[in-house]
């Protein structure tokens, strides 16, 4: 047995020595040195090669990412192909687990960005001194709207929530057109909803609905949310089960975000179509930003550069739905649906809706959720 | 300590340091160090985080945790410990049960049910969830099938509620007591139930005064197991919508920022559990059940007569299906359309392609190997330092035991997430803890996750088999002239070896299905199943999910069968 503890120690050192190679080489790398830099990139000049100016040295570029693989599987290769040089390491992980782990590993960040975090989750980290400030070219062109006063994180693409009905159920004409009609008692038990606690999405819907009868007077919109939740059949505990349960017809109607709708109908065959709400809908931002202490900050800066670009904006946005926080991008680059749509925001002050989320969904929780049918 | 280490010259004939009972201390001491490190410094981090609002101390949170006016923290600790306790009861009952019924009767189809009842355990943790509902969801097959074949308006029962909780935990929480129980029935000796029947007890009363009193270390070994795992229980309550449970409550303080109250309901919830190990403590101590042999003569009562058989071959059938029915969801489900199941019983378009994806993609193969490799190193650790921990707990007398059991408890009965976020505050800065090492980011820190959590399945399972076992046998061993390693080897090893593979196979099968923890640490390159599984789900690509996760039972089953291979039936009795 005295052994196997030596035999640990031996793995240790180990351990030790190739992270201490590690760090030696990375910091090697660091170094300005003119190696023979093209030796890599090679062959592969082609429209977009233009190749960066430190290009040739290695680097490493970890990303905390809330995007799943039909995302970076646009991105990422053509990341690649413009820099070649920067190896790029992506954890998956939902938008509240990078927050944890952001959090956790503040004394010795292991990511250097993060892609793909919901307002408040950035919002939060922010407050908690997490994040880098970093000033983009394109800084200008994101609406005040949807960046951090201070630089530290920017909406990389907007999430209108919109009202989801399953297609094979209702016609568009019974679908609820406003908020307001979903209250209406001919959709009792019809809607089925993400639980709202766990789901910054949700949470803000809900502080939207009330903030939108008065900030002053939540009791107005308390009471609207309890007439919502009598006609809520069922809260889920995921997207996955929403999607499930919409599908399987436990429920025909939801309050969801513009973007997966679409993906799930066009691209997952889900019966699933949506309305845009006449009197506008509350518009999220899903942003990207730079973690505080980020070993490998240069290569995430270009990063950040690279996936906000027009032209990458304007294939996401035709491929996989996004609607771009970018206002430079001309209407020909995007995909028809987007074209036709005008994306009405509700009127909200995000600085009071932050202040009293927490307050507001305290209160729904403890006096409103599951007690509307009484 | 100090008495041993003096013996120690006095005994001229030991050779090495290995020769003497002190060498388990040399074990044990480290092992200490690692849980005051690992477990207690960051329990008494969070506490002070729980108290220190400001840099003022206050019992705010605590007042608030507590106020009747906002009851939903109330609600969650009531929810919690109800839900536990309730998981015991069905899990014991069921456990027990079948593993009586496996190792003391005979009948057609029982070695088949012997292998499946451990089947629960290869469930992939969230799919494996996903998988009740699909079944006896509102929208499940067997409500829907039982609607149709009947003709009813609305479909006549669905699991959900604080019932589905517990049905879920019974269903994947039993095979904690099956495991020990198994090991304890195999260790009882027969003689002791003869006699008693020979001086004119009846069945009933062998049962109460021989059978339950032996199985109680089993018993509350696998109580504080369910009971502690349930209270951390995070997916099920999930799934069925309970919020108010404490694993909840943490989780959405915080996703609020509200990080103080989140630590006071840590704290609250490590003080439940403690609590629950202290009664279930005082009340072993309470009582004696040491048994002199070696428990050797498992005999199978033949179930003779023609009515029994044909009972016992339908029920066995009936469990047999039971067991296998989430399992059998899951593969249907890896075999369907992603997205065309919708109001019909059953799946109504197939398909290989999931299979296809996976078995052309060249990733897939390699989280497989992560988590064997991983696991594999954990539970090494955890043996080596669970069966030396146990073995000092009932042998050796020295001051702290109380303290060395909740420590090494304590892990599993903090959610996975509050166990991760420790280990990563603990090794992200070089400090005397860590050795001067920096392990996150590292291959090690997920193995360091997977020992500091599952310790406690060696450690009960080993802890209870030898508290079964009478100290004289070993004293016996030393009087022949043994020496302590040799006796260790040869007299406590073998008796203790069916509650040590027990908890051994536990421990494994949990490491490769561990999740939370898992989530906040691993790297790209040591990308471990269960998390690649989610990876897939996240992807919305839920048809590969399920074949990913059909996949891990598979590698589970193999693991199962082949360690049943190699120890034979016979596991509780070798040597």
């Amino acid at each position: 047995m005295k052994k196997t503890t030596s035999k640990l120690k031996t793995w240790m050192k180990g351990v030790f020595v190739s992270s201490l190679a590690l760090t030696v080489a990375a910091c090697g790398s660091g170094g300005q040195e003119a190696k023979p830099a093209d030796n890599s990139a090679g062959g592969q000049s082609g429209t977009a090669a233009q190749p960066a100016d430190s290009s040739g040295d290695p680097q490493r570029l970890v990303i905390y990412t809330g995007r799943d693989k039909n995302i970076f599987e646009i991105v990422l290769p053509k990341f690649k192909e413009k820099y070649p040089n920067i190896e790029v390491e992506t954890l998956e992980m939902g938008a509240q687990q990078i927050l944890e782990r952001v959090r956790a590993e503040k004394a010795n960040p292991q990511a250097d960005f993060w892609w793909g975090g919901t307002q408040s989750a950035l919002a939060t980290a922010a407050n908690e001194d997490l994040l880098e400030p970093y000033k983009p070219t394109f800084a200008d062109k994101v609406p005040d709207l949807y960046k951090d006063p201070q630089d530290r994180w920017y909406g990389e693409m907007l999430l209108p929530e919109v009202i989801m009905y399953n297609s094979q159920v209702l016609k568009p004409e019974e679908a609820p057109q406003d908020w307001d009609e979903l209250i209406d008692p001919k959709f009792k038990d019809k809607i089925v909803i993400r639980n709202v606690l766990p789901s910054g999405t949700m949470r803000t819907i809900y502080s939207a609905m009330i903030f939108r009868q008065g900030a002053d007077t939540p009791e107005k919109g308390f009471e609207w949310l309890t007439k919502l939740d009598a006609n809520t059949k069922e809260y889920t505990q995921d997207p996955t089960n929403l999607y499930l349960k919409l599908d399987r017809q436990e429920g025909v109607i939801s309050l969801w975000n513009l973007q997966d709708v679409l993906i799930q109908s066009k691209k997952n065959n889900h019966p699933y179509d949506f309305i845009y709400p006449k009197s506008g809908a509350p518009i999220l931002v899903d942003g990207v930003a730079l973690v505080k202490g980020a070993k490998n900050l240069d290569a995430a800066k270009k990063f950040m550069e690279f996936l906000m670009s027009p032209e990458m904006a304007a294939q996401l946005a035709k491929e996989r739905f996004q609607f771009p926080s970018r206002t430079d991008i001309s209407k020909d680059e995007l995909p028809d649906f987007m074209k036709n749509l005008e994306l009405k925001p509700m009127e909200l002050d995000w600085a009071v809706m932050a202040e009293k989320e927490k307050e507001w969904m305290q209160h729904w929780d403890e006096n409103i959720k599951g007690k509307g049918k009484k | 300590m100090r008495a041993e280490l003096q013996q120690a010259p006095t005994a001229a004939r030991r050779k090495s340091i290995t020769a003497s009972p002190a060498f388990v201390y040399v074990l044990v001491s480290p092992l200490f160090l690692i849980l005051l490190a690992y477990v207690v410094y960051p329990l008494f981090e969070t506490f002070v985080a729980s108290i220190k609002i400001d840099e003022e101390i206050t019992w705010k949170n605590y007042i608030r945790f507590f106020s009747l006016e906002h009851t939903a923290n109330l609600e969650a600790l009531w929810n919690s410990i109800y839900i536990s306790v309730l998981s015991v009861i069905t899990c014991g009952i069921v456990g027990v049960a079948m593993a009586f019924l496996l190792e003391r009767y005979e009948f057609p189809g029982r070695k088949i049910l012997s292998v499946l009842a451990l089947v629960p355990m290869a469930l992939p943790p969230l799919i494996g969830v996903l998988s009740f509902t699909f079944l006896y969801g509102e929208s499940g097959i067997i409500p829907r099938a039982i609607k149709e074949l009947f003709g009813l308006a609305q479909v006549p029962f669905s699991l959900k509620g604080i019932w589905g909780v517990v049905v879920v935990h019974t269903f994947t929480m039993y095979t904690y007591f099956f495991m020990t129980a198994t090991a304890a029935i195999k260790g009882l000796d027969p003689s002791l139930e003869e006699a008693a029947a020979s001086l004119g007890a009846n069945r009933f009363t062998v049962w109460r005064r021989i059978i339950l009193p032996m199985l109680t270390p089993a018993m509350v070994a696998s109580s504080l197991l369910v009971f502690m795992i349930s209270m951390a229980s995070y997916t099920a309550p999930l799934i069925f919508g309970i919020d108010r449970t404490m694993t909840m409550q943490i989780y959405l303080s915080r996703t609020n920022g509200d990080l103080d109250m989140a630590a006071t309901q840590s704290t609250i919830l490590s003080i439940v559990s403690v609590a629950f190990l202290l009664i279930m403590r005082w009340y072993q101590g309470a009582r004696n059940y040491q048994n002199l042999s070696k428990g050797v003569s498992v005999h199978r009562t033949e179930i003779k007569s023609k009515a029994g058989r044909y009972t016992t071959i339908v029920l066995s059938f009936i469990g047999t299906i039971i067991l296998m029915l989430p399992i059998l969801v899951l593969v249907l489900i890896s075999f369907s359309v992603d997205g065309t199941w919708t109001v019909q019983i059953l799946p109504p378009e197939y398909t290989l392609s999931h299979y296809m994806d996976l078995f052309t993609d060249s990733k897939t193969w390699r989280p497989i190997l992560n988590s064997l490799q991983l696991s594999a190193i954990a539970v090494i650790g955890i043996v080596i330092f669970g069966v030396a921990a146990a073995y000092a707990m009932v042998r050796l007398k020295f001051r702290g035991k109380t303290l060395l059991d909740v420590l090494i408890m304590l892990p599993w009965a903090l959610p996975g997430t509050v166990v991760a976020i420790n280990l990563i505050a603990a090794f992200s800065e070089p400090n005397a803890f860590s050795f001067g090492q920096v392990l996150i980011g590292t291959f090690w820190i997920i193995p360091l996750a997977y020992f500091v959590r599952h310790l406690p399945l060696v450690f009960r399972s080993t802890n209870a088999t030898l508290m079964q076992m009478d100290p004289s046998v070993e004293e016996a061993a030393r009087n022949l002239g043994a020496s302590w390693w040799y006796s260790f080897r040869r007299v406590v090893f073998p008796m203790a070896w069916g509650g040590i593979l027990a908890g051994t196979l536990l421990a494994f099968v949990q490491c490769i299905g561990e999740f939370v923890a898992s989530i906040l640490i691993f790297t790209p390159k040591t990308t471990p199943l269960s998390v690649a599984v989610f990876q897939r789900m996240y992807s919305n690509e839920f048809g590969t999910a399920c074949a990913y996760g059909v996949l891990q039972i598979v590698v589970i089953i193999i693991v199962l069968f082949i360690s049943r291979k190699l120890t034979g039936d016979k596991a509780g009795t070798a040597v």
